[in-house]
């Protein structure tokens, strides 16, 4: 059984000009120790996939399908239920470190109320806790820093701090939401190898949902690419990266900007993300794919194809270049 | 913080001059004087008092007179109307009643509006909320000389559970606290409860909520603090509102407040109250504001006296 199931769960906004689907059909599963890379343009729901999972979609959010946590279902569990998971067993790093911290309160209070309401440490065993975790994401003086505030550290360490913060109760999961997209190229590195570290220290499953499919390939073991709140293909990093089915992984990758090959232009996939209070029929990557047909006006499957690997899609690249 | 505080007092120190020379000079410019009667005064007898009271001298040396007393002897003069008695007599039999139900009803207002904006805020669109917003609205358009009359008619008239005036004993405070509170207690509900909304659409209360906390530990211990800080920069104005407020308190319940001698000093032209009470709410106003900034450093961190 597989650590974390999610099943066919949809996720709708009712917004002023009708419904929005952020996440249609969506399944995936993940193991103890695994990492999967989540990844997509804004807007194609990965983050809604995120907040489904800890519970915090915004209220006007509605959930269908199952996502089911070590054989719990949790997708609409009553606050008390999500409370016992959230942090102890499933936590989460945001995307902007800047505006995630309390800007109001001590480090050392945000750190130590995760340790006293989950674990009942005394004040004195979190502090201590609190600060050996600052150490292993490589704060430096821990000790004198614990007691600063939010607006006293920069970007990339307050996102340190996050990642401390969210390894306190030894998760089983751990749910990183663009974690460096807010931060400078040299902190972002920084970042990626000390969350490679600790994955592999800890132990624990890394959700890691990202655009940057540099970042994808060097950390995760499977990918997931989503587009129109919708898996468009999924497989181990490596066959997927070297040989993408769908078109959309394809566009994606050949976008990538190349630094080894100077003349190359950038290339961008033509059109725009979908809008999603009115998706297009069928496959929402349709009015932007090179070999879209009549036939992807009806939504595909997610099919396996070869080991491992799954897309849904009518006209997958090996097929159409064959 | 500290040096911080005594450069505020520091500052306060001209302020309350400018103050004691506009309003001085405000005065004397109305019409009439403190001897002005419907039977006219000889012109030997008013010269006589004029001159008793210094009031034959130019304006500018009744003002330095006036300040040097204060200054040199905390003498704020006799008054002009009251034969036998001072200033200070006026303000220390007045003051400490209005500052009892001023600071009840600050207390109140405070207290109830707050929880009444959090529990609104918390419940989001309920019935709950709509009913705090109606409550509030309905509540912040009843002046107190409006609510003064009701509460007398129900309470005293209808139902003879409170007294209707006076100022004997905890059971004469609860009128007054009342009238004078509700629409301030109207308004910090209001301004608690959008606050509080933004607040807790803010990415640091989800990182709280992804940490497992209670729903009321999120409210308490993360939102509470920044949702107040709109509040706390009205609270100055509405404490100074509040004391000046206790004019219709006083004459509506009879409470003998400073508020009441305030009234009557302005129509009878006793300037030495008028300037006594008018330096004693300047005085207020300016220590309310510095204990709001003062809070404002505490509750934020970014700010550093």
């Amino acid at each position: 059984m597989s650590l974390l199931q999610i099943n066919n769960l949809c996720v709708t906004f009712d917004g002023e000009d009708g419904p929005v689907h952020a996440v249609n059909n969506l399944s995936l599963s993940i193991d103890r120790g695994e990492t999967l890379g989540i990844v997509g343009e804004s807007g194609s729901g990965k983050s809604q996939t995120a907040f489904s999972i800890m519970g915090l979609l915004a209220p006007n959010g509605r959930t269908e399908g199952s996502i089911r946590f070590d054989g719990q279902e949790i997708l609409g569990a009553k606050p008390k239920v999500l409370n016992k998971i959230r942090a102890e067993r499933v936590a989460m790093i945001f995307q902007d470190p800047m505006t995630s911290l309390n800007p109001y309160m001590r480090i050392s209070d945000q750190m130590t109320e995760v340790l006293t309401l989950h674990q009942g440490l005394s004040k004195r065993d979190a502090l201590a806790e609190s600060i050996r975790m600052l150490d292993a994401v490589k704060i430096p003086a821990a000790r004198e820093r614990v007691r600063l505030y939010p607006h006293e550290f920069s970007g990339g360490m307050r996102q340190r701090v996050m990642i401390a913060m969210s390894l306190l109760c030894k998760p089983d999961i751990l749910i990183a939401d663009e974690p460096t997209t807010a931060l400078d190229v040299t902190v972002q590195a920084q970042i990626m190898d000390l969350l490679g570290d600790l994955q592999k220290d800890f132990g624990m499953a890394t959700i890691l949902i990202t655009h940057d499919l540099g970042v994808v390939a060097g950390f995760c073991e499977r990918v997931l690419v989503m587009y129109g709140g919708r898996v468009m293909e999924q497989g181990p990093t490596e066959p997927l990266f070297a040989a993408p089915s769908h078109p959309y992984t394809c566009g994606l990758l050949a976008a990538v900007p190349r630094v080894d090959d100077a003349d190359a232009a950038m290339k961008a996939i033509p059109g725009n993300p979908p809008n999603m209070a009115a998706p297009p029929e069928g496959c929402p990557f349709r009015p932007r794919c090179r070999f879209a047909a009549e036939d992807c006006r009806v939504m595909p499957a997610l099919t396996a194809f070869a080991e491992d690997r799954a897309r849904a899609c009518q006209r997958p690249v090996e097929e159409v270049a064959a | 913080m500290f040096t911080y505080i005594l450069k505020r007092l520091a500052i306060a120190i001209p302020t309350l001059l400018l103050l004691i020379v506009i309003s001085f000079v405000l005065m004397h410019s109305a019409p009439g004087g403190p001897f002005t009667s419907e039977r006219e005064l000889p012109p030997q007898v008013l010269a006589n008092l004029n001159a008793k009271y210094g009031l034959d001298d130019p304006l500018w040396r009744q003002i330095v007179n006036y300040v040097w007393g204060i200054v040199s002897e905390f003498d704020f003069g006799p008054s002009f109307v009251y034969k036998d008695r001072t200033v200070n007599e006026i303000i220390a039999q007045g003051f400490p009643i209005t500052l009892t139900y001023g600071l009840l009803s600050f207390a109140v207002a405070v207290i109830v509006g707050a929880s009444l904006g959090v529990a609104a805020a918390m419940r989001h669109n309920s019935l709950l909320d709509y009913a705090a917003v109606g409550v509030s609205i309905g509540a912040q358009v009843l002046p107190n000389f409006v609510m003064a009359p009701i509460l007398v008619l129900v309470f005293t008239l209808w139902l003879s559970w409170l007294p209707g005036g006076g100022w004997q004993g905890p059971e004469y405070w609860i009128m007054p606290v009342i009238a004078l509170s509700t629409s301030f207690m109207a308004s910090i509900a209001r301004i608690t409860r959008s606050s509080m909304l933004e607040v807790l659409t803010s990415n640091h209360i989800r990182t709280a909520r992804a940490k497992g906390l209670p729903e009321r530990q999120v409210i308490l211990r993360h939102a509470l603090k920044p949702a107040m800080l709109p509040v706390i920069s009205y609270l100055g104005p509405a404490f100074v509102a509040m004391i000046t407020g206790s004019v219709v308190v006083d004459i509506y319940f009879s409470t003998g407040g400073i508020g009441k001698a305030f009234v009557d000093s302005a129509l009878n032209r006793d300037y030495a109250v008028m300037m006594g009470v008018t330096i004693l709410m300047g005085a207020l106003t300016i220590f309310f504001n510095l204990v709001v900034d003062i809070l404002y450093g505490w509750i934020d961190p970014k700010i550093r006296y």
